[in-house]
């Protein structure tokens, strides 16, 4: 074996090959800075990738500015909550009452009335005696339920009872039940007659 | 294998990543989901279905409603509408001179045009949607000048988008899917969407008739009856009181009516109990409420 392999002459038609040389750093650096801002700039608009905000909403506070807060929806909310949490023990979630207990709301004249004066005065000061509801009569015993309840509140629910299960009347205000507040005297139940004296 | 490590390390990164993008952080996200509450009520969202509608999820997977059906609503934005409710004591022209005199402030300047051709349309019938804006700022500041003028509004949130509100009244939002399993979010629309279809169409009767022969409701609707749902049987001495009640030219032969099979019960149970209606947190709506008198 006289010929060294390395003093051949390299051949002509041989196969390029290609030789590994590092990435600049420079490149890696910018690619990733570059890729960490777009997370940010993604994540800053759409909320922080909070679980309750989706599109369109891009952050908690322009979703909490959407929430709708005032208005008829929200009393409405609010007397349904109340007369559940207070009235609908006695009267039914439906307004449908319980026999020989609680007489019923829906379409009841004593809701309906164009006036709320008598309305207002049965959670007021209480109701104990005979009253004559939808032509049954009822032997009532009645606390003042809503004598606790602030007037905007009590409002509510009697608007929401005026306005729930078909019942169509009119709205009643934190004012109104103020002023029927500051006429009640005593402590004292209302009859059924005293009721019935009563403007509407 | 000349690169062998390389390889098996590239495919452990892809792999892992994927899962730990599309398994494990939404588990860690909503994986402990709850039920989530009502706005402005004590009320919970979803309630679980009954054992009727939970079988027909398998009805509607088995089928291949999901096929032609999606059950997502999208929402492209939100607007704040200021409704007038009540005008107090100033006429509607006393009314309209006022907020015309609104126009110079800096944050009404994009909504003028819209505002004024409102105003002239407005006949001083109530209640009235006078302003419609994205922000809800905006919104609110206009509403409280109202008010500072005696007249009463409400600020109404309302979403929309394309698909609102002909499918739904807000986006669907992972609390709607709490009890679908699996959840059939399909992905193509040749049929309309149902996520919230229990609450647009809620005749249980109008639902078995619409699976039974499709273009009784919609002459040119492109979707199969879904005939081996229900039996023809021959009438007994009574019909059944499930018997459909089809019009001529659907109707079996005399003497034979269609009665629906308990898979087909179970299906409607189903669609019924699909409903997106309530406004929730992260999807916040204003709800009409019962007409005022």
């Amino acid at each position: 074996m006289s010929e060294d392999p390395s003093s051949c002459p390299a051949p002509t038609n041989a196969e390029p090959t290609a030789t590994r040389s590092t990435a600049p750093m420079w490149i890696v650096v910018t690619t990733l800075t570059l890729l960490f801002l777009g997370f940010v700039f993604f994540d800053k608009h759409s909320g922080w990738f909070d679980a309750r905000i989706y599109a369109p909403y891009s952050s908690a506070e322009q979703l909490e500015a959407f929430q709708p807060k005032s208005g008829a929806a929200a009393a409405a909310a609010q007397g349904k909550k109340v007369y559940e949490a207070v009235c609908g023990i006695c009267h039914g979630v439906d307004g449908l009452g319980k026999p020989g207990q609680a007489p019923p709301l829906a379409g009841s004249e004593w809701v309906l009335a164009k006036g709320i004066n008598r309305l207002a005065h049965i959670p007021l000061a209480g109701v104990s005696g005979t009253l004559t509801v939808e032509g049954k009569e009822w032997n009532l015993n009645m606390a003042a339920m809503g004598a606790a309840l602030p007037d905007g509140d009590l409002a509510a629910v009697l608007t929401y009872m005026r306005s729930a299960w078909g019942n169509k009347a009119g709205e009643v205000t934190a004012d109104d039940i103020k002023k029927i507040r500051a006429d009640i005297k005593g402590t004292q139940p209302m009859t059924g007659d005293q009721m019935k004296s009563m403007p509407e | 294998m000349k690169n062998g490590f390389a390889v098996f390390f590239a495919v452990i990164v892809a792999l892992g990543g994927s899962w730990l993008g599309f398994v494990v952080a939404p588990a860690i996200q909503l994986g402990k989901a709850k039920q989530a509450v009502i706005l402005n009520s004590t009320d919970t969202w979803p309630q679980q279905r009954t054992g009727e509608a939970t079988l027909g999820l398998q009805i509607y997977r088995a089928n291949g409603c999901a096929a032609c059906h999606t059950e997502q609503i999208r929402q492209d934005g939100v607007a704040a509408e200021v409704t007038l409710t009540s005008l107090g004591k100033s006429k509607p022209e006393d009314l309209k001179a006022f907020v015309r005199s609104l126009f110079i402030l800096p944050e009404l300047a994009t909504l003028t045009n819209d505002l004024a051709a409102t105003l002239k349309d407005w006949k001083g019938d109530l209640p009235a949607t006078i302003l419609t804006t994205s922000d809800k700022a905006v919104a609110d500041a206009f509403a409280d000048r109202l008010k500072a003028a005696g007249a009463k509004s409400e600020t109404r949130v309302v979403a929309i988008g394309a698909d609102l509100p002909r499918w739904g009244v807000r986006r669907s939002v992972a609390a709607d899917y709490l009890y679908d399993f699996p959840v059939q979010l399909g992905s193509l629309r040749v049929g309309p969407d149902l996520a919230d279809v229990g609450a647009r169409l809620s005749d249980a009767n109008w639902q078995l008739l619409h699976l039974y022969a499709p273009k009784l409701s919609v002459t040119n609707s492109a979707m199969p009856s879904f005939k081996f749902l229900f039996d023809v049987r021959k009438i007994g001495s009574t019909p059944s009181p499930d018997a459909l009640n089809l019009p001529p030219g659907f109707a079996p032969a005399a003497g034979y009516q269609v009665v629906p099979k308990l898979e087909a019960k179970e299906l409607v149970a189903y669609l019924l109990s699909l409903r997106a209606d309530a406004p929730l947190y992260e999807a916040p709506f204003s709800p009409i409420t019962s007409a005022k008198p």
